[in-house]
Parts: C-alpha cells; sequence; structure tokens
C-alpha cells in the first residue's frame, strides 16, 4: 500500500490500459446505437407487419364478398325457376330455404334483445393493469356461448352473425368476427325468447355480473322485434368434403 | 501520458457508433453483461495499479476473458432458463464496489501521506 505512486508500473499501464478502453468505447458505442434505436425498430417493425397482416386480409375478404355476391344471384335465379315449379322441386327449395337460415346466408328477424358492452368508464390510474377493464374477445365468446346455451336462435354481434365457426379473434384493441374487425361498444342482437335470454344473462354470478363487476358497461334491451343480418362472408370449406352415402348399398364412399 | 486512454476510448465511441451497423437485440443484453464485466476489469486493474500489484498479462486476460465469460454464460443460462444474468450482474457489481471503495481508500491515504511529508501530492 506503500507504494501508491507505483513509477514501477506507470508506462507498463498505459497501453494496455489504452487498448483496453477503445475496445470498451468501441462496445458502448455499439450497444448505445443499438439501444437508441431499439424502440423505432421494434415499432416500425410490428407496425408494418400488422399492416400488412390487415391489407392482405382486406383484399381477401373483398374478394370473398364478391363471390358469395355471384353465388347468390346464381342461387335466386335457380330459386324462382324451382318455386314456380310444383311437387319435388317445391319440397326441395323449402328445404333450401331452411338451411341457408340455418347457415346465417338470409337475415332473420323476431323477439328479442339487444346487448350493449363497453368499456369500463373509470379513469386510467397509473400502476394499475387497464386489462381487466376493457372487454375481451373471451368475454364476447362467453356471452355469445350463454346465449346459445339458453335458446337464443339467432346472434348478430355489430352487425356480424355468428354461425357455425364464427370465431371471436382478439386483433389488438380490436377484436375480428368472421374476417372482420369490430371495436367497442360491442353491441349483441339477439332472437329467441326475451324473457329467458333476459333472466339468463341477469342471473347472479353469470356473464353480466362478472363484466359489471369490472365496471364495463353493460346496457340490457329487451325488443318485441330485432333483426339479425345474414352473414357478409359465409363459410367455405377448403378440406371438408361431404360424405356421400349410397343408399342402394348402404355403404359409405 | 493520460489523453491516449482516453483518446482511444472516444476513438472506439466515435467508430463503431458511426459506422458499424447494430446489433441484433437478442445478443444487445449479452453486450451489456460483456461492457459490465469490462468494467470491472478497469477498475480492478487501476486498484492493483495503486497497490502497485500491476501486472498487464493479468490485466488484459483478464479483461477479455471476464468479458466473453460474462456473456457466455448469460447466453448458456437463457439457453437452460436459469437467470445467470443475474448471478453475473450481482457478481459483478459486488466487484465494482469493492474494488472502488479499495481505490477510495487507497487515493486518501496517499493524500494525507502527501500532506504529512509536505509533499506536493499528486
Amino acid at each position: 500500500m506503500a507504494t501508491v505512486t507505483g513509477v514501477k508500473g506507470k508506462d507498463r499501464w498505459l497501453l494496455p490500459l489504452s487498448a483496453i478502453l477503445l475496445v470498451m468505447g468501441g462496445l458502448l458505442g455499439l450497444q448505445v446505437h443499438t439501444q437508441s434505436l431499439r424502440p423505432r425498430m421494434e415499432i416500425g417493425r410490428r407496425t408494418s407487419a400488422l399492416g400488412e397482416m390487415l391489407r392482405s386480409n382486406q383484399t381477401q375478404v373483398e374478394a370473398y364478398k364478391k363471390e358469395i355476391g355471384d353465388l347468390r344471384m346464381r342461387l335466386a335465379k335457380y330459386e324462382t325457376t324451382a318455386a314456380s315449379d310444383q311437387g319435388m322441386t317445391k319440397l326441395i327449395n323449402e328445404d333450401l330455404q331452411a338451411s341457408r337460415a340455418a347457415l346465417g346466408l338470409v337475415p332473420l328477424k323476431g323477439p328479442g334483445i339487444t346487448l350493449e358492452i363497453n368499456d369500463s368508464s373509470l379513469p386510467a390510474l397509473k400502476g394499475v393493469d387497464v386489462e381487466p377493464f376493457l372487454v375481451h374477445d373471451w368475454d364476447l365468446f362467453e356471452v355469445a356461448n350463454e346465449l346459445w346455451g339458453h335458446g337464443a336462435e339467432a346472434i348478430s354481434v355489430n352487425g356480424q352473425r355468428l354461425v357455425a365457426g364464427s370465431a371471436f379473434v382478439c386483433s389488438g384493441r380490436a377484436i375480428t368476427v368472421n374476417r372482420v374487425l369490430i371495436s367497442a361498444p360491442f353491441v349483441f342482437t339477439v332472437i329467441g325468447k326475451p324473457d329467458t335470454l333476459m333472466s339468463v344473462l341477469n342471473t347472479p354470478g353469470g356473464e353480466l355480473d362478472k363484466l359489471r363487476g369490472y365496471q364495463l358497461r353493460v346496457k340490457l334491451t329487451r325488443h318485441a322485434q330485432v333483426e339479425a343480418p345474414a352473414i357478409s362472408v359465409a363459410p367455405k370449406f377448403e378440406f371438408a368434403r361431404p360424405v356421400v352415402e349410397d343408399v342402394a348399398q348402404g355403404v359409405t364412399q | 501520458m493520460i489523453a491516449l486512454p482516453i483518446l482511444a476510448f472516444v476513438f472506439g465511441f466515435l467508430i463503431v457508433y458511426r459506422f458499424i451497423p447494430t446489433l441484433p437485440f437478442e445478443l444487445a443484453n449479452y453486450v451489456a453483461l460483456s461492457i459490465l464485466a469490462g468494467f470491472d476489469a478497469l477498475i480492478g486493474g487501476f486498484r492493483a495499479r495503486l497497490e502497485g500489484k500491476f501486472d498487464e498479462a493479468v490485466f488484459v486476460s483478464g479483461f477479455f476473458v471476464n468479458m466473453i465469460l460474462a456473456g457466455v454464460l448469460a447466453y448458456l443460462g437463457d439457453k437452460l432458463n436459469v437467470d445467470i444474468y443475474l448471478a453475473v450482474t450481482v457478481a459483478l457489481g459486488i466487484r465494482v464496489f469493492n474494488n472502488l471503495g479499495r481505490i477510495r481508500g487507497l487515493l486518501v491515504t496517499h493524500r494525507e501521506y502527501a500532506r504529512q511529508t509536505g509533499d506536493a501530492g499528486q
């Protein structure tokens, strides 16, 4: 401890120190440069990827819509021809109409309810997680499930008819249903027996109670007549094929 | 004389900052640890010099080996899902503060010694 000024090490110290500081400086420069670009690059990368996804989805939706319009026109032509005939064709046409209604391809109307769900109106607090106070895809899913389970005959959310294969997919601040983005407030239009639907939704400890617990804004209204629109994009079968049964031989082909 | 290391530092920083592309973000965390290890070696070398025990071979090898080890260990830890980077951070942090404390002690002793002997000090 006595040789504080250590003359002995003076010259030997400078060169390695310089070399090391050169490396340190370089590494620091690299790190500072990388970190300074980090937020910008991450945001840029994410938004461009999302934009790309949105664009490709929208073109797909447009293509589907056009295809469906064409098909519907053709179908309507067949139907008018068929309806003018008698007997068998008329029966087939009735079957067809029932199937189309079940598939959500025709608008339906009848008594029912509307249910509006919106994000909480509480002010956001610093340090408090806001997620529970927003409407999520699973909230809509659970409400729809509850409705289907208790006699709802047709459901649409923000104009999107729910059919077999409709899914609620979280897409950032919005939710995708039937490949269409919808956002809060979410309005369910439900056809069914209003009393049953109201009481199911208002069950203590039920779905709406859960949402109200987080101060989400929920508005339930009974209507003598509501209308559920037709689905804008019908489900398409790319892999699934109908199983054709040979009735005469009872053999599945 | 003291200008040479400082110039080297500034030169290294500017060259890399201006002319070398950035790292992939996955590697940035490991480089941060390496920088901590390098800083530890630097402080350790300074202390050794004040104690008169400085050896350039130990200094230079310690600098590079610790630097690489810190990054590699943290990387391995991430691969094994063990938070080795925490161990590296804590171990190096403690060493840096210990060494800084010793350096401060040595400098104070030196100043008092200089005052008593009427030396001009440094």
